[in-house]
């Protein structure tokens, strides 16, 4: 066994030492595709998901949906399918689907003209799952299910709310003891769709936020602290008493954060699995699936829910620069997600804690799906 | 190549006419080509960090270094709170970091017991083989936590003083000081062993000499080491500073990240390297951010550039003239100290 | 001035005595001062992080799931072990031959004060700047067929250890007694037989230790692999693809809000330390053994 590894690394550090020595020509072989895992291709099915082609699959991207696919690389890896999946932002993730060094990005908010203008093709953006984007704060004393509503929100990550026992929440929240600890404002520093969807939600509600500071992956926060993705906003709500972040659910609900229930038309609505599908409902579906669920009118809907996408190339072939078994391995990764995939989310037990997608969204995935090529010819 | 060819010239009365000299022609044309392509490679290196960086010194001219608004929604990106954040917190760790240096060099060479100097040495160079993300990871949750309530009341009890009070409420959990400290206990293996190295050159007359004359032992620190080995103590800390300015991973886990002028000491803020180390992924296939962080690249390579000319000239007229030091081989840090202290015969 | 001429006098004023005492006492607290931040690092890596070692810690992978057990740190330090490994051959051989260069060849000569100059300037090159320039050279351009890869981190590597290496080569180089050349050249051995024969081995145990000491630096930076190999969980031998290492498993488990994650980042730090340390000790112990002065 020692022995062979060590081959392995000689024959590999030669590899790579050839190509090296080689410069930079970018036509040497690619033995991308080859490495990793259990290299078998076509692993029968097993669990009564769909068969899965064997390879390996790099992605990167959101970290709202990062649980998601390193979960589903766990699942996958018994069949011979490795998925890697990095957790640098949505933005970073567009850009790296851009140069084409991964394979498929997550992104929560849809493609925009201009990073559809970056991209080396044609490229097909498939909705996954919904999460809620919640607001936690360390308050010790006080529960889950602050009162907030949106026009607050906004005076609080613009900084005009500076203490917790201000008269704007205590209005809201009557019997609630508030302390007068000062809020600290935790957001992202990186380039994030949780911010996009966070920020989305903040402009919709609050002309002030819309016209000083906007709507994007990466804003000019006027207050708080940076910390990087989403687990990092939750480690340093976790770390820092009176502080308030932005977190995905899946995040708050792995450290038990309080969070706040958030106003949607007349009620206080809170971030569970229910709301959030909720505000998948009755959603308007443009042709290139690019959904926003965020500021959601449904009733009972949570109103800062983000959808997340997965992006690839319509023909990662000739775009991508994939080899055709990497391209089938591509096809088999989205079709479980769409399909077997779905099951492990939802509430409860060990599901991971995203609203799945409506069978009628998930059809039109599939539908989707069947579009991608490889050089112009169909992926069998 | 021509000068090496000269040089090679002026040894060639100890070499022999011999029929073998066809194999040394080719090492000598082999290693001095492989010297050559190290220049050509750094000169490369710099072309391309200029070539990249154009874009943003087109654009935004000397408000990339000078303006206050580093703000990616709107495509801007004025450095300013970076190469302040850079500046604060290698200045906090210099104030911290060289004093506690010199006094631990000064401590190991004239003042503990001899048998004590190798471990000592030893200890504090142990310092400089703690990688800087495992800096980073003991910043955020030892350090920074424990530090956060000090300067609270640090903050409420000097709150006359400025830049360092206004009170513990505006006080940030990371913040240029805590990023500075741990850049101080970075640097202070750096200084430390060069502060060690250039001590070791102080020729022991002019000590005895003051001994001899009934000095104490702190007036013969102060009199007769001190104004000889302060040249090279100085290029020790700039070389410290080099290291400051640079360093990223530990900075990134404990300054905030906020791309913001911090007000006072205990603020939150960004460094020129963090916000590399943040931004790149995502800036990748976006030509005027990529552009801009390539930018604030060169413009970190340019300032370590100029901190470590100033520190090598210092170290050198520090001990021109000198005897050179017995080498320092098992020195982790021997690297750092400029040619001329390398023990040349 | 006055001092000196009162030092003459062999009585030492109470004042004095006060103030060498005082002095004494502050250099030794300074001392003590710059131990603390060690023993603390040391005395945390070992209490948060030993917990976490175990058989499982060192013989699984990062699997990525949501709930329970993260996984160990296998193909990290796998990762971390190709990428130097690699990064030192490429670095080693070539940062000694420039150092032969300077030492044999370049001597006084002003080009070998340039290289001599720009090798010193490379020392002061942030690592993140590496990282950046082998982005620009190697990975956008899709060299070798894939984006990240192991082998372009390792050539980050290398360009931050190739100073090292040539910097503390040369300074060995250096030590060989030149009556030891010179008594090879009366012998009429030609050149390249001398720095085989005599100057190489002479000084190989303080070249393995600069070699060393430039391997254990090059496995705890982080910057410079940021952008050029990426994260990946499973074990793999195919530098040519992304990969895992130490410092970025680290970096990625410490804005972890699970606990056990976090815990994986100090027993993965304990490890990467340990690492570190037994490279420095060796390196140690080999220039201590033998040398050359």
């Amino acid at each position: 066994m020692r022995t062979t590894r060590l081959g392995g690394v000689a024959v590999s550090l030669a590899a790579a030492l050839a190509i090296a020595a080689c410069g930079s020509s970018s036509s040497s072989s690619s033995s991308a595709s080859a490495g990793g895992g259990g290299g078998s291709t076509g692993t029968s099915a097993s669990g009564g998901s769909a068969a899965v082609s064997g390879g390996t699959l790099n992605g990167a991207g959101s970290t709202l949906a990062q649980p998601i696919y390193q979960q589903w690389g766990s699942n996958l890896k018994s069949k011979g399918l490795t998925v890697n999946f990095n957790g640098v932002g949505s933005g970073a993730g567009i850009a790296d689907l851009q140069t084409a060094t991964v394979d498929f990005a997550g992104s929560d908010p849809a493609l925009a003209a201009e990073d559809k203008k970056g991209m080396k093709g044609p490229v097909l953006q498939f909705p996954v799952a919904f999460g809620a984007i919640t607001v936690s704060y360390n308050l010790p004393g006080v529960k889950s299910g602050l009162k907030l509503d949106g026009p607050t929100l906004a005076a609080i990550f613009s900084g005009k709310i500076k203490t917790w026992n201000d008269p704007a929440i205590k209005m809201l929240n009557s019997g609630v003891n508030l302390p007068s600890t000062a809020i600290t404002v935790v957001h992202r520093s990186d380039s994030s769709g949780t911010t996009a969807g966070f920020t989305t939600y903040l402009s919709d509600v609050s002309p002030t936020w819309k016209s000083t500071i906007g709507t994007d992956k990466d804003v000019k926060w006027p207050v708080g602290t940076g910390a990087a993705k989403n687990s990092g906003v939750a480690a340093a709500v976790k770390q820092t008493q009176g502080a308030v972040g932005y977190v995905e659910q899946a995040y708050a609900l792995e450290n038990g954060f309080t969070y706040a229930a958030i106003k949607n038309g007349s009620a206080y609505v809170l971030p569970t699995i229910e709301n959030t599908s909720a505000a998948a409902n009755g959603i308007q579906v443009p042709a290139d699936l690019g959904i926003s669920t965020v500021d959601s009118s449904g009733s009972g809907a949570y109103p800062i829910t983000s959808q997340t996408f997965l992006d690839v190339y319509k023909d990662p072939c000739k775009d991508g620069k994939e080899s055709s078994s990497t391209a089938k391995a591509l096809k088999s990764f989205l079709a479980y997600a769409f399909g077997a995939g779905q099951q492990t989310l939802g509430s409860g037990g060990d599901k991971l804690p995203y609203a799945p997608l409506p069978s009628d969204l998930a059809a039109k995935d599939n539908t989707q799906l069947a579009t991608m090529t490889c050089n112009g010819s169909p992926i069998s | 190549m021509e000068a090496s060819a000269t040089t090679s010239g002026g040894r060639s009365a100890l070499e022999r006419s011999s029929a073998s000299r066809l194999p040394d022609q080719a090492l000598q044309f082999g290693l001095t080509a492989l010297a050559t392509l190290i220049l050509l490679l750094i000169g490369y290196f710099f072309v391309r960090l200029i070539g990249q960086s154009g874009k943003a010194f087109s654009t935004f001219g000397a408000s990339f270094i000078f303006g206050n608004d580093w703000d990616i929604s709107r495509n801007i990106y004025h450095g300013a709170p970076l190469v302040i954040g850079t500046l604060v917190t290698s200045a906090i760790a210099l104030l911290i970091g060289v004093p506690v240096a010199v006094a631990t060099a000064l401590y190991v060479t004239e003042l503990c017991p001899r048998k004590a100097r190798g471990p000592l040495s030893m200890l504090v160079d142990l310092l400089a083989a703690v990688p800087s993300v495992v800096y980073g990871l003991w910043g955020v949750f030892v350090l920074a936590p424990k530090l956060v309530p000090v300067e609270k009341w640090f903050a409420n009890t000097f709150s006359f003083i400025p830049f360092i009070g206004g009170g513990g409420s505006t006080v940030t959990a990371p913040n240029y000081f805590i990023a500075g400290l741990i850049l101080a206990i970075m640097i202070l293996p750096i200084v430390s062993a060069i502060a060690r190295e250039v001590l070791a050159t102080v020729p022991s007359e002019n000590k005895e000499a003051a001994l001899a004359l009934g000095a104490t032992r702190w007036e013969m620190i102060r009199m007769s080491v001190l104004p000889y080995a302060r040249p090279g103590i100085t290029g020790g800390a700039m070389l410290g500073l080099g290291r400051a300015i640079g360093e990223t991973i530990a900075v990134v886990l404990v300054i905030g990240n906020a791309p913001t002028i911090g007000h006072h000491l205990f603020n939150q803020g960004y460094t020129l390297a963090a916000v590399i180390a943040n931004e790149f992924n995502e800036a990748a296939n976006q030509p005027l951010h990529a552009s801009a962080l390539f930018a604030a690249g060169l413009v970190l390579f340019v300032l370590t550039l100029i901190v470590n000319i100033i520190a090598r000239w210092f170290v050198r007229r520090g001990t021109r003239g000198m005897r050179a030091p017995e080498a320092d081989a098992d020195n982790t840090l021997s690297v750092y100290t400029p040619s001329t202290t390398a023990g040349r015969p | 001035m006055s001092t000196v001429s009162g030092a003459l006098i062999p009585e030492i004023s109470a004042g004095r005595k006060r103030r060498d005492r005082v002095m004494r006492g502050l250099l030794m607290a300074g001392t003590g001062l710059a131990l603390v931040p060690l023993i603390l690092i040391i005395y945390y890596l070992i209490y948060k992080g030993i917990g976490s070692w175990s058989g499982s810690f060192f013989t699984t992978d990062p699997n990525g799931n949501f709930f329970g057990n993260p996984g160990g740190i296998r193909s990290a330090i796998l990762g971390t072990l190709e990428i130097v490994a690699l990064a030192s051959l490429i670095s080693i051989p070539i940062g000694i031959a420039v150092a032969l260069y300077l030492t044999e060849y370049g001597n006084d000569g002003v080009f070998a004060n340039l290289v001599r100059y720009f090798v010193d300037v490379m020392t002061g090159v942030p690592s993140i700047v590496f990282g950046l320039f082998i982005y620009i050279v190697l990975v956008i351009s899709h060299a070798g067929g894939s984006g990240f890869a192991g082998w372009k981190g390792a050539l980050a590597l290398s360009l931050l250890m190739l100073p090292i290496v040539i910097r503390s080569s040369e300074v060995v180089l250096l030590l060989v007694p030149s009556s030891l050349r010179e008594a090879a050249l009366a012998l009429g051995a030609p050149r390249w037989r001398i720095i085989w024969k005599v100057v190489l081995p002479t000084a190989r145990s303080g070249l393995v230790t600069g070699a060393l000491l430039s391997v254990a630096r090059g496995m705890g930076e982080t910057a410079p692999l940021l952008f050029t190999v990426s994260v990946a969980f499973p074990v793999t031998f195919n530098l040519n693809g992304i990969m895992n290492s130490l410092p970025l498993q680290i970096y990625g488990d410490i804005t972890s809000p699970r606990d056990v994650v976090v815990a994986r980042a100090w027993g993965a730090a304990l490890t990467l330390v340990a690492l570190v340390l037994i490279l420095n000790l060796i390196a140690r112990a080999i220039s201590r053994r033998s040398r050359l002065t």
